[in-house]
């Protein structure tokens, strides 16, 4: 019973910065991008939420720094893309090699490290715990002892249908995304809306990064990302870019990821319970393409 | 078209790339000039240093056919990491595992193994996306995951040395490492098979019926399938074939160079021959010129960071750079799509 209160608490934490990312990448291909360039953007948000948490002694600055700094990044991928013309795939692979490139580069030529940075100081996010649920049995370990921003990675995701269903902008982003031309006849600046939606992505994975550095482990490391950004990517495209499904689908993907450092943790191959997400993904992808091809041939 | 402009056009984004990394070199204090001009003598400065630059640039040949393969043919196959570490690893299996007298005959094996399991890695995808019309980007952007997954799961368990402790193969036997050109350097006799695969994959561009279908399909599939080309039967050759080889290419990495599969196997060479076959466009001499190019910017790199500090991390910014801008298009030759 332990081992199982153990990994659904580890699990949420773990689902946190899977879900920020997720919601980002959502609202990007919404707007008509997908967005392969996640992990670079985390992995930015990451080292300067230590970098600015640790020397300005305040999580808020770091976690603030982290989100504008990776929306400027994704600034700069969407701009790529639609001022310049470059294919988003090949740009979102490029800003992950270009932005880790950089990184190490700092790592070592300033830290003379080879892949982690542990700083004085460095202020972590800080745990709430609610006096009450605390000490019920299961949902203590969910709710209890959660950092602000798994509670605002929720917040925004459960805001989330209301944000591209109900408001003007959201509309406007989907609207870009799903049709340029219409968009474009109808008097919106699709390029402006696209460049916005993946600003957003930016944010959101700065914020991302931010939580797996200064929310859950105190230190950066290169691989610390490892995967998360497409574990993300899968997400949204198992949840058909449906916010609230999509949430369910990070927590499922926070609690494998949850049991697979346990398994790894006593010794077992934990490779198997890794891949369920990428498995997963095809065969939702698969049975959707076969779903279409049945019904166009009935339709004849 | 104006031809000059086009070929300033394909080295744009390299020119630019060199540019951020000197702007990197500059902000730490280095003089850009002094670390390229490095670079050069050690990418090419002596018979060994080229040895050690056609040798980093071998793998690259690999993978950027094989993306060149199917990119032709308008199948967004960006599988070809997953095919490459499987390649690697099933060539090392036939290598450490099967004992044979001969040579060739083992060499042979392994090297078939690759393809064969390099080819039906990628025959999910191809089939999907030809028959069911499932994207197939983000299929192989999955498998390649799946691949490495795979991959540390066999050689941390049931494939893991006996004695070594962590994630690798047994040594191959002698009787399946490739020749070494010329030693004491790595370059080894994978870099012919390598050549020879970019010069059919010439031959195949410019003077094959599959060849032009497949051009066709990348230009305009509703078009060819109209013309009475099976599009089908070609999305899932190109892909088959891409996957061959970049299968192959991961036996020959480890059949000549490390000698067995190392967790680890490849950094990203399925990535570095993408970016190759896009600035080149997907010709053959173009491929061979940028591999051999990103093939010097790795060995040279290597060396930089042992005798000038200069982290190898610089040579991702530069491949990162050429990606980001590998596919813009800056001055407007085509119609542009977007806004018809």
């Amino acid at each position: 019973m332990q081992i199982v209160e153990y990994i659904l608490a580890s699990g949420v934490l773990l689902t946190t910065p899977i879900l920020l990312a997720a919601m980002g990448g959502l609202f990007n291909r919404l707007g008509g991008i997908v967005n392969i360039g996640l992990e670079g953007k985390m992995l930015l948000g990451a080292i300067v939420a230590l970098l600015v948490s640790a020397n300005t002694n305040s999580w808020l600055l770091g976690i603030l720094a982290a989100a504008f700094a990776s929306s400027l990044a994704g600034l700069l991928f969407s701009i790529l893309i639609t001022r310049l013309n470059a294919n988003m795939i090949i740009v979102g692979f490029g800003l992950n090699i270009f932005i880790a490139g950089l990184v190490g580069f700092y790592l070592k030529w300033f830290h003379g490290s080879s892949g982690t940075l542990k700083l004085e100081n460095t202020v972590l996010l800080p745990k709430i715990s609610i006096p009450f649920i605390n000490d019920l049995p299961i949902l203590g370990t969910l709710f209890s002892n959660k950092d602000p921003l798994t509670w605002i990675s929720w917040l925004i995701a459960l805001s989330m249908p209301w944000i591209i269903f109900k408001t003007r902008l959201g509309m406007r982003v989907r609207c870009a995304g799903s049709d340029e031309h219409v968009a474009r006849a109808i008097g919106l600046n699709v390029k402006t809306l696209m460049d916005f939606s993946s600003s957003v992505a930016g944010f959101f994975a700065g914020l991302a990064g931010a939580h797996l550095s200064i929310g859950m482990l105190g230190l950066f490391s290169m691989g610390l990302i490892s995967g998360r950004g497409f574990i993300a990517l899968a997400a949204f495209y198992f949840g058909r870019n449906m916010p609230i499904r999509t949430s369910l689908v990070c927590l499922v993907f926070g609690i494998l990821d949850s049991m697979q450092i346990r398994l790894q943790g006593l010794g077992l191959p934990s490779e198997p319970v890794q891949a369920i997400p990428w498995i997963t993904v095809i065969g939702i992808l698969s049975f959707m393409g076969w779903r279409e091809h049945r019904n166009s041939q009935e339709l004849g | 078209m104006n031809r000059s402009k086009s070929i300033f056009q394909d080295f744009l984004p390299i020119i630019i790339s060199f540019g951020v990394g000197a702007v990197v070199l500059i902000f730490v204090g280095e003089s850009p000039l002094e670390i390229y001009s490095l670079m050069l003598s050690e990418g090419f400065g002596s018979t060994r240093r080229i040895a050690a630059t056609l040798s980093s640039a071998t793998p690259l040949i690999f993978t950027a056919v094989a993306t060149a393969v199917s990119f032709r043919s308008g199948v967004f196959n960006i599988g070809i990491e997953g095919a490459f570490i499987l390649g690697g690893l099933a060539g090392a299996f036939v290598g450490f595992s099967m004992e044979m007298s001969h040579i060739f005959i083992h060499i042979f094996f392994c090297l078939l193994a690759g393809i064969l399991v390099g080819g039906v890695w990628l025959y999910l995808p191809a089939w999907l996306r030809a028959n069911w019309k499932v994207d197939e980007v983000v299929t192989t952007l999955m498998l390649n995951f799946i691949a490495v997954a795979i991959a540390t799961g066999l050689v941390n368990g049931p494939l893991l040395a006996k004695g070594a402790g962590n994630n690798m193969t047994p040594m191959i036997h002698e009787s399946a490492e490739l020749l070494k050109l010329l030693p004491p350097s790595t370059l080894h006799a994978g870099f012919l098979i390598g050549l020879f695969i970019l010069i059919l994959y010439g031959f195949f561009c410019s003077n094959s019926l599959f060849g032009f279908e497949n051009k066709m399909v990348g230009l305009n599939e509703f078009f060819s399938k109209t013309v009475g080309i099976n599009t089908k039967k070609i999305i899932i050759s190109s892909m088959l074939l891409s996957g061959a080889i970049g299968g192959l290419g991961g036996s020959c990495h480890a059949l000549g160079v490390l000698h067995r599969y190392v967790e680890g196997f490849s950094p990203g060479y399925g990535w570095t021959g993408m970016a190759i076959a896009l600035i080149s466009k997907n010709s053959a001499i173009g491929i061979l010129i940028g591999s051999i190019l990103f093939g010097a910017l790795a060995s040279a790199g290597t060396t930089i960071q042992l005798f000038s500090d200069i982290p190898l991390d610089l040579i991702d910014v530069l491949q990162g750079t050429v990606m980001l801008l590998a596919t813009i298009t800056v001055f407007k030759f085509k119609k542009d799509n977007a806004d018809r």
